[in-house]
């Protein structure tokens, strides 16, 4: 690991004793010329690794050198993001984080407060949506509504433990609507859709392509998708805003990198994935992922974050969970 | 009509040279990669995903299940070999295995763990192909109650099976357990026992432990036992075991294979539990259970059976409900996920071509595993003839490595050698160390399905005792701690 930080040090040196201005596109032909490591904070296999996977795959065609995915789990994504964070800003570290990064922000010491990354690029955005079993009977979301009021806590959901991505959706629902439901947190999406199969839990505040085979099935049914648009995995399921209600919660992938990166080497990496994301394979493959992709350029990212910051916080105030950090 | 379409499949592989090509590799990597201590299943699935993006679905499938396969027997060699568990899944096959290769038996040993994880990986494989339905609906009905009371289970009869006194054993269980609370609470994200260090907020990880409790414990005993070293290990006399011996286990394998897979199958379990199970039912079923912990071959073959087993349960959730059950398949999934195929309950409809691929994958890698470990069990065997002083300071060697590379973080090394001197401490105890590191897997399952088994019953503990399996788990826990107490009173009384 020290081979390319080394070499990237040398490189920064370089950069501060030749300030002559021949020196800055010779530089700029030189990055990356080490292989480019991407942090992933969750297990391989999981939803952010393999998106990043696939990232990575067309972004070594973009780029001279390979990349290469590295899974740091732990500590709810903040271990993985923190990683990114330490790392020099050469560059040649990287990072993939989703909405856990802005919720840990607020509920962790030691995660990383989120001016102490750089967006560069959005991948995708991933809409809550809210499922029950089948024989629940619950038809549409206003049934869904009117159960929880004639039984506070009566409805069972399953959903993330507190900060993760389907916990502030089930939240959201509770503060929105103005009603209670039993909140069972599991660890990760995987096994909250096994818990949902099995009738341990009624519900669940999943994204679409978790629940969307068991939906076609005929175990779950999806009430309405979060987002501004219809999800193309279930094109039959209207969002809540068809329904009349605001409600629009979705979580994002975006890669960052640490905070101080030139300017130069972060608009290469810019431009190769922008470059990546729009290569026709891409998107196919994407899309066969049941990904919304929604590329977008550092602006977009830091606009994107902002947004979701915004959406998020409320929440999370409602719920104590800001316990380290207030905006 | 399944058994038509694989042997149709399996005919086109064997045909399609770069189909068994692409095995072989998977199969000599996964060997490798196993053996290597601190390269996990996981790790190495994860290492070799990047490869198969390359390759065509049903290629890449066969390529990362080779690898998932044959890791599972690597895992065994280092166990054996050095006593070190390659994967998690290996650590009792070295409570037997180790004892006899350090009597010169190393290829009776690895013989008898390789045709076990054939058999077992058979077993699995049949009942996957056949039973997959059932054996999901089966794993379906365990849920968070019964997950909790079958760890306690898992860590009462793992105590039991290691050696020395159940209670020694649940008491370094128990610190296990403990250990495993280290880091975020699972259920609400909030720091323990972390000291406020950043270090240990993450958790303590399984692999640090394992290589330092088992590999760097056992440097430090050879250093400790001085220039002379220990007894020698005498010369490898004949490599494999007498063919009647083998044939003898039979039924630990058997039992070893069903048990496996069907633990295997239910989400989070993981071979971990599976291979307790069988080694303690294995040591209550002889009628030699005091040579259990000495080289005893069934102590071998029973957990290596239901280790391999337990791939093919593993396979279970994946293709019936499309959800991982254990990180592995996670791998394996996520690998699908990128070649644009998703398993799932519509796979089994869509596209039947694909699952007979799966199952052939499964099959080939088990043969193959099987060949090119006997192929190679004579050089393997060699590293028992390799010099002591060298040996070992590659083990050590092996042991930082494995330890930096899962996170590659410092801090892991730190945490493997703080264990390789406690795990040296517990030798000099004559405290057994795997029930510390089996308490650290199971540990964070018990918390976190205990008290969401609360949560969903609002309170009432009589969730455990309703529910039948849950309360059959009990039962059976406090007869494996009682019948001990129960024997001595009864010995005590009779000699009155």
């Amino acid at each position: 690991m020290t081979g390319p930080k080394l070499t990237a040090t040398l490189g920064s040196l370089t950069l501060a004793a030749g300030l002559a201005l021949t020196a800055a596109p010779a530089l700029s032909q030189d990055y990356p010329d080490e292989p480019i490591n991407i942090v992933v904070a969750w297990p391989a296999g999981g939803g952010h690794d393999t998106v990043t996977r696939l990232v990575a795959d067309y972004l070594s065609e973009e780029l001279p050198v390979s990349v290469v995915v590295n899974n740091v789990p732990g500590a709810a994504g903040a271990n993985g993001v923190r990683q990114v964070e330490e790392a020099e800003a050469d560059g040649y570290t990287l990072g993939v984080m989703g909405i856990h990064a802005t919720a840990q922000s607020y509920m962790n010491e030691n995660a990383t407060a989120l001016d102490a990354v750089e967006p560069i690029a959005v991948i995708n955005i991933e809409p809550a949506a809210l499922a029950v079993r089948t024989d629940t009977g619950i038809d549409d979301f206003e049934e869904f509504l009117e159960y929880a009021r004639n039984e506070p806590g009566g409805i069972v959901n399953g959903n993330d433990s507190p900060g993760g991505f389907s916990f502030l959706n089930a939240a959201f629902i509770e503060n929105t609507f103005d009603i209670e439901l039993t909140k069972v947190p599991y660890q990760g999406y995987a096994p909250t859709v096994a818990a949902l199969v099995a009738g341990e839990v009624m519900s669940a505040t999943l994204p679409v392509p978790m629940l969307a085979d068991l939906h076609e099935e005929g175990t779950v049914r999806i009430l309405g998708v979060a987002a501004e648009d219809r999800h193309f995995r279930v094109p039959e399921v209207p969002t809540f805003k068809e329904m009349g209600h605001d409600y629009v919660v979705t979580d994002y992938v975006m890669v960052f990198g640490p905070a101080g990166m030139s300017d130069e080497r972060r608009e290469v990496l810019e431009t190769a994935l922008m470059d990546a994301m729009s290569q026709d394979g891409f998107v196919e493959r994407g899309e066969a992922m049941g990904l919304m992709l929604n590329p977008g350029d550092a602006d977009a990212a830091a606009d994107l974050l902002t947004q979701m910051d915004d959406l998020i916080y409320p929440i999370m105030e409602d719920a104590d969970l800001v316990t380290v950090r207030e905006r | 009509m399944i058994l038509d379409v694989f042997a149709q499949t399996l005919l086109e592989y064997l045909s399609t040279p770069l189909m068994w090509g692409l095995a072989l590799i998977g199969v000599g990597i996964g060997i490798v990669l196993g053996a290597l201590p601190g390269v996990s299943s996981t790790m190495a699935l994860a290492i070799l995903l990047p490869v198969s993006f390359g390759l065509d679905p049903a290629a890449a499938m066969l390529f990362l299940i080779s690898v998932f396969v044959s890791s599972v027997y690597g895992g065994s060699i280092s166990a054996v070999l050095v006593n070190i568990p390659g994967t998690p899944g290996a650590i009792v096959t070295q409570f037997d295995g180790y004892p006899l290769a350090q009597q010169g038996k190393a290829g009776h040993a690895l013989a008898y763990a390789l045709i076990a994880s054939t058999v077992g990986g058979l077993i699995g494989l049949a009942l996957l192909v056949t039973l997959a339905p059932v054996v999901a609906q089966a794993a379906m009905s365990f849920r968070s109650p019964e997950f909790a009371m079958a760890t306690v289970f898992g860590l009462v009869l793992l105590s039991f099976a290691s050696g020395g006194s159940t209670f020694r054993g649940i008491l370094v269980a128990a610190i296990g357990v403990l250990l495993g609370m280290v880091g975020f609470d699972r259920l609400t994200d909030i720091g323990r026992f972390d000291f406020d260090s950043r270090a240990l907020q993450a958790g303590i990880e399984l692999v640090p432990v394992t290589v330092g409790i088992f590999g760097l414990a056992e440097v430090l005993r050879n250093l400790a036992a001085g220039r002379e070293g220990l007894p020698r290990v005498p010369p490898i006399g004949r490599l494999l075991p007498p063919f009647g011996a083998v044939a003898r286990l039979w039924k630990p394998m058997l039992r070893g294979g069903v048990i496996g897979t069907f633990v295997g199958a239910i989400p989070a379990a993981g071979s971990a539990i599976a291979v307790a199970l069988t080694y303690a039912q294995e040591k209550r079923l002889s009628r030699t259970p005091e040579t259990f912990g000495t080289g005893e071959p069934a102590g071998i073959a029973g957990p290596e059976s239901a280790n391999s087993a337990s791939v093919g349960g593993s396979l279970v959730p994946m293709m019936t409900l499309g959800i991982p059950g254990d990180p592995i398949t996670a791998v394996l999934m996520g690998a699908l996920l990128i070649h644009g195929l998703r398993p799932g309950p519509m796979l089994f409809a869509n596209n039947p071509g694909f699952v007979a691929g799966v199952y052939v994958a499964v099959f080939l890698a088990v043969i193959l595993t099987l060949v090119i470990g006997f192929g190679f069990m004579r050089v393997v065997a060699q590293i028992m003839r390799v010099p002591r002083v060298l040996l070992f300071c590659t083990i050590a060697l092996l042991c930082v490595v494995g330890a930096y590379a899962i996170r590659n973080n410092l801090i892991d090394v730190y945490i493997m050698l703080f264990f390789g001197v406690v795990g040296y401490l517990m030798l000099l105890l004559r405290l057994p160390p795997a029930p510390l590191v089996f308490g650290l897997i199971m540990g964070p399952i018990l918390e976190e399905n205990l008290r969401r088994s609360l949560i969903l019953s609002r309170g009432s503990w009589g969730v455990f005792i309703e529910r039948p399996i849950s309360l059959a788990l009990i039962a059976a826990s406090l007869a494996a701690v009682l019948a001990p107490l129960a024997v001595l009173a009864w010995r005590r009384w009779r000699a009155r």
